[in-house]
């Protein structure tokens, strides 16, 4: 067993436990060294995950360590391409989440070091899923993090909306932790097994042959779980939670929980649904695993599309925006090829670091006292010249302008799609690019075309100012390292 | 003579039942009730199964099903433990536990 292959983790939880104890010893005024704490150990738990996926690569010298056998407690865990690249990405996350959230926690008096140790154990939760080929670990690493975000959520102890927030998240990623067991279960009473690898078995989802009931009972299974991470994932028609959680949450958690919890179970989905797509394109598909994904494809990106244009609110409106994202990485599951998972891989990052450059944005503005709605946004070009080109840069990435990543992530979706003759589903997703236009400008037009009396500029403090600056670079260097990245993703999906 | 597909039925009956009642009723402690009796309904099939997989294999094959009900007993009861707080909470600020009243946040 080599334990080499969870260094990440055993930072990041060894990080978590820290921040708890430290928490105890540490005054008032210097609260801030929990967020210091936990920012050395994401960016350990980095460096080490960099190691590995050099390691791991096929130019590499330890090409084996990280080959899809290797792995501990027999294949239940792996540190495969996939799962290191996701890391790096939860790991960015986090490191993105602590930096902006550091004033506003200290100026809602929220306890900075149960803030931090949550989002901590909460990434822990998702690199787990990441990493894991077993049913058993994957709903541990997903309880890990959905535990810790419902506290999240209701963090703002004095605010009606933060509890109300939590409580719709709690209630609701309940329900679905329920469906997707219901559906483990059944998957395990298929296969007799709670590995993985044992529903790749030739002929066994084929529905003839070898499993004349087995088979049947894990595709139900696979269905259920494709409901329960629905959920997780805020797909349409299992979204109506997502808003007002969003809405209620505290503005940074928002941040977090629009990219991490949702890149987490999109990982999850890809491990689980991806080989199992691809063995259908090779005979005896079952057939309704991707009838299922581009039918919730078309309606999540459409009716996110379409309730995002009357929202008022700008997390709201997030909110549906990111629901929208969700229905345009399930066309690359959808389209059931090699070419769709490196492309919702690459689009994950994609719309990861350009959603918490538009946080960046918001909560810079929420720390100084500007409203959450989009009206407040008039005149910012003035008053905030910086905030308002940096929200420009990643506005442009979601709608997906060249040469933004957010382009290239919906250009490799789309060239996806029609290599595998699905051009009518391609179509559906330029049709609802054109359409989120309308909402995206709805913003830019507050902020540069409107004038407003020049009110006081508003400055960003130091780490919400880094924060800002590393993801806006990310959102334009990403776009022009598009070529090297999405080999990357190619490799780790190929890995799968 | 009852055997192991009269468990499994139970199961999914169990879990139709608590599915039934969780998108219903308004109290969120009934939700949470009606959840727990999801998540027995899995228990239940978990180790049925695992009986199943024992019966017709190896007494090995049992294990794994069996493993993962403690598991989801567990995680339950930490779950639980978060959701009757942020219940209680919510009782605190507004004395309501009906979810259909508290509707601070809509659009």
């Amino acid at each position: 067993m080599d334990w080499n292959l969870v260094t990440p983790e055993l930072i990041v939880a060894g990080t978590g436990l820290a921040v708890l104890v430290l928490d105890l010893f540490l005054s008032e005024e210097r609260r801030r060294s929990a967020a210091y704490l936990s920012l050395a150990g994401l960016l350990a738990a980095l460096v080490a995950s960099v190691r590995l996926l050099a390691a791991g690569l096929p130019d590499g010298s330890g090409a084996a360590a990280a080959g899809p056998g290797a792995g501990l407690w027999g294949g239940m865990l792996v540190a495969d391409p996939f799962a290191l690249l996701v890391k790096l990405l939860f790991l960015g996350i986090g490191l993105a989440v602590i930096m902006l959230s550091v004033d506003f926690v200290e100026s809602r008096r929220i306890a900075a070091g149960e803030y931090n140790a949550l989002v901590l154990f909460s990434v822990l939760g998702m690199m787990i899923m990441a990493g894991s080929r077993d049913l058993i670990v994957i709903y541990l690493g997903l309880e890990t993090t959905a535990i810790a975000s419902y506290v999240l959520a209701g963090l703002l102890r004095g605010d009606a909306r933060s509890g109300e927030a939590a409580l719709k998240y709690f209630l609701t990623g309940a329900l679905a932790s329920a469906v997707i067991l219901f559906g483990m279960s059944l998957v395990f009473g298929g296969t007799g097994s709670t590995s993985l690898t044992a529903l790749l078995a030739p002929g066994f989802l084929g529905l003839s042959g070898a499993a004349p009931v087995s088979g049947p009972l894990a595709l139900a299974g696979l269905v259920l779980l494709v409901a329960g991470f629905g959920f997780k994932i805020a797909a349409v028609p299992f979204h109506f939670w997502a808003p007002d959680a969003y809405e209620g949450a505290p503005t940074p958690v928002t941040a977090f929980f629009s990219v991490g919890p949702k890149a987490a179970a999109f990982a999850v989905v890809l491990r689980v649904f991806a080989p199992v797509l691809l063995l259908g394109q090779a005979g005896g598909p079952p057939a309704v695993l991707p009838v299922l994904f581009a039918g919730l494809a078309v309606v999540t990106m459409t009716v996110g599309n379409l309730v995002a244009l009357t929202q008022k609110n700008i997390k709201r409106m997030l909110a549906y925006s990111s629901i929208a994202h969700a229905g345009y990485m399930m066309v690359g599951l959808a389209v059931a090829t090699p070419q769709g998972t490196a492309a919702v891989i690459y689009y994950l990052l994609a719309y990861a670091v350009t959603n918490l450059g538009v946080f960046a944005v918001v909560i810079w503005l929420n720390n100084r006292g500007t409203g959450d709605e989009i009206s407040d946004y008039t005149g910012l070009a003035g008053r905030a010249p910086l905030a308002a080109a940096a929200m420009l840069v990643c506005l442009l990435s979601l709608i997906g302008i060249p040469p933004m990543v957010g382009f290239f992530g919906k250009f490799y979706l789309f060239m996806a799609a029609v290599e595998a003759g699905m051009a009518w589903l391609a179509v559906v997703m330029v049709v609802n690019s054109a359409v989120s236009v309308g909402y995206y400008y709805g913003i830019v037009r507050n902020m540069y075309l409107q004038d407003e009396p020049a009110g006081e500029a508003v400055r960003a403090t130091p780490m919400v100012g880094t924060a800002l600056g590393l993801t806006v670079a990310a959102v334009l260097a990403l776009g022009f390292l598009s070529e090297p990245l999405s080999h990357l993703a190619r490799l780790a999906g190929g890995g799968l | 003579m009852i055997d192991l597909h009269h468990a499994i039925v139970l199961g999914v009956l169990l879990f139709a039942v608590g599915l039934y009642g969780a998108l219903r009723t308004t109290n969120a402690v009934r939700i949470l009730m009606c959840i727990e009796l999801m998540l027995n309904a899995v228990n239940l099939n978990f180790v049925s199964f695992a009986r199943l997989a024992a019966v017709s294999g190896t007494a090995q094959a049992a294990v794994p099903g069996q493993v993962f009900a403690i598991f989801v007993m567990t995680v339950a009861a930490a779950e639980v433990a978060v959701g009757l707080a942020i219940i209680l909470q919510i009782v605190r600020q507004r004395g309501v536990v009906h979810i259909d009243r508290i509707n601070l946040l809509k659009g």
